[in-house]
């Protein structure tokens, strides 16, 4: 049925956009820094799972398991050694996104060139439970319900994690507003560290599951930090349920122009969606209205 | 309790803070008054942290030395700030409000029974738990912003212009609610702009011009001065003169 032939891999596709996107928020909404080798940490995780998969058989489920803390090591270097200095050093939040931005731009082609030097630009895939079966009546491969259903369960795990205890609480008040949150005793600079590792391991386990379903290369990273970005501002800067809602959103959305109109269509759509909700809402659909 | 002396601060070339002392015993409610720009709001903020004192000053407070503290770590040696326009976290609701004031470590044995006691304070709060603080009034807001410093298990608790923008109303139930947390065994250092409100409640005060210490003394003299009446309060020195106004 056509509905579903779109619905579900649609949903397969948001749920992607949804974890990454929730990544984002961490480290744009709550630390403050506008990464632009995000896209690049995913295509890595990705590249990370290819070589565990094809040189030593391990399972892509096991690459997730040893991805995420890795990448959140990662990260938390990357903020400590480089991104703490700029935060200290900037006057004011726009000359700290203007240096972060400058930062992460640089971090963008250092892993980028490693990944080209190790990979060379062609496409990889690889086959991992490509099983065909059918959910009501529309046959996909068991990797893209793997896939989704472990972007499903981390993205709850996130979201109750966010909103449900004491240090989610914190985390979403720093992204309200970082000056009050030194008021209430939240040691900032610690927990946007934090923040930011955490982003770092979604984003890495995105990456791993993208890699289940969808082929890749080198140098496609910045199409996933484009999208992303669509995502969390489509959602609200700073809103954990706005960025879940807008993932799903616009992958359901791509796949339908794909499959009904164009698949060359796709980045397109990403944008006139984009552009029709900031018209209609500026702030975002979970933004908070313009004061 | 709080020892201040030689506290000064400049924002570039403008000498906000010369020289400051102040002190504040507990149990003890001190309002700060001086016209707008005197540098009242830089003295809260020097206290919490989040402006970096010159060197030289010293804030003792329980007799160790805070200058030089991060402001998180200033909360958890038990002061606690209500800035200047509140600094509510307006997307979250009265609960998680709350629940963040009693973050630190010192406020997390006795929370429930210290949100009993600011929800007896304050009962509006109480229907409002799950609402979002910006969609609430201006006099709820400070509700909030109030109760979530008490949260913290301050022994001081400061206050900049904890009546700004309230109704007359809203203002006197702010002014008796400090009046119960003094009984509680708070201390209380405020700036407000209302300095008659504030010297009923107060016991000392301190006068600032310019950045300096310009006076201070119980609030009980100071209501009675014909300086402080002019300048503060709004009478003029001869009544007789002021119908040809």
């Amino acid at each position: 049925m056509l509905l579903f032939d779109i619905l579900l891999p649609g949903l397969v596709l948001g749920g992607m956009y949804a974890l990454i996107a929730l990544g984002l928020t961490l480290q744009y909404g709550v630390a403050r820094i506008m990464n632009l080798s995000y896209g690049e940490s995913l295509v890595a995780a990705a590249f990370g799972t290819l070589s565990l998969y094809s040189g030593l058989k391990l399972s892509p489920l096991l690459a997730l398991v040893l991805a995420i803390p890795a990448a959140a090591l990662l990260n938390w270097l990357l903020y400590r050694l480089l991104l703490q200095r700029l935060i200290r050093r900037s006057k004011d939040r726009g000359a700290q996104e203007v240096d972060s931005i400058l930062v992460t731009f640089g971090v963008l082609f250092v892993i980028q060139g490693v990944m080209l030097v190790a990979f060379g630009g062609q496409y990889y895939s690889y086959s991992y439970l490509s099983i065909p079966v059918t959910v009501l009546g529309s046959t996909l491969a068991v990797n893209r319900l793997v896939a989704l259903a472990f972007a499903a369960l981390i993205g709850t795990a996130v979201y109750l994690a966010l909103t449900r205890t004491r240090l989610g609480t914190a985390v979403r008040a720093v992204a309200v507003d970082p000056n009050a949150a030194q008021l209430v005793g939240i040691d900032v600079g610690q927990l946007a560290g934090l923040a930011f590792a955490f982003g770092g391991g979604l984003v890495a386990a995105g990456g791993v599951l993208v890699s289940m379903f969808l082929t890749f290369n080198a140098s496609m990273g910045v199409v996933f930090t484009m999208k992303a970005l669509v995502v969390v501002i489509m959602g609200g800067v700073g809103n954990v349920m706005g960025a879940l809602v807008a993932g799903l959103l616009l992958g359901v959305v791509e796949t339908a122009v794909a499959r009904l109109v164009d698949p060359g269509l796709t980045l397109a759509a990403t944008f006139a969606l984009f552009l029709a909700v900031l018209l209609i809402r500026p702030t975002g659909l979970f933004g908070k209205a313009a004061s | 309790m709080l020892e201040i002396s030689g506290l000064s601060h400049a924002y570039g070339k403008h000498q906000a803070l010369a020289d400051v002392t102040l002190n504040v015993a507990p149990r003890e409610i001190i309002a700060i008054l001086g016209a707008n720009g005197a540098g009242k709001s830089t003295l809260l903020k020097a206290i919490a942290g989040l402006i970096r004192p010159r060197a030289g000053a010293v804030i003792r407070f329980d007799g160790s030395d805070i200058a030089q503290l991060l402001p998180h770590q200033i909360v958890e040696r038990g002061i606690a700030l209500v800035p200047e326009g509140r600094g509510v976290f307006g997307d979250l609701t009265v609960a998680e409000n709350l629940q963040l004031g009693a973050y630190p470590a010192r406020a997390r044995d006795g929370e429930d029974a210290r949100l009993a006691h600011v929800l007896a304070l304050f009962p509006r709060l109480t229907e409002r738990m799950g609402q979002a603080v910006r969609t609430m009034s201006g006099g709820e807001q400070q509700m909030v912003a109030i109760g979530r410093a008490l949260m913290s298990r301050p022994q001081l608790l400061m206050l900049d212009e904890p009546s700004l923008g309230l109704s007359p109303l809203l203002s006197r139930e702010v002014f008796r609610a400090l009046k119960t947390i003094r009984g509680d065994g708070v201390g209380i250092l405020m700036v407000e702009q209302n300095a008659r409100a504030s010297l009923d409640i107060a016991d000392r005060v301190y006068l600032i011009e310019q950045g300096r210490n310009a006076g201070d003394g119980a609030a009980s003299e100071m209501k009675s001065n014909a300086d402080i009446q002019r300048a503060y309060l709004g009478q003029s020195r001869e009544p007789a003169t002021s119908k040809s106004k």
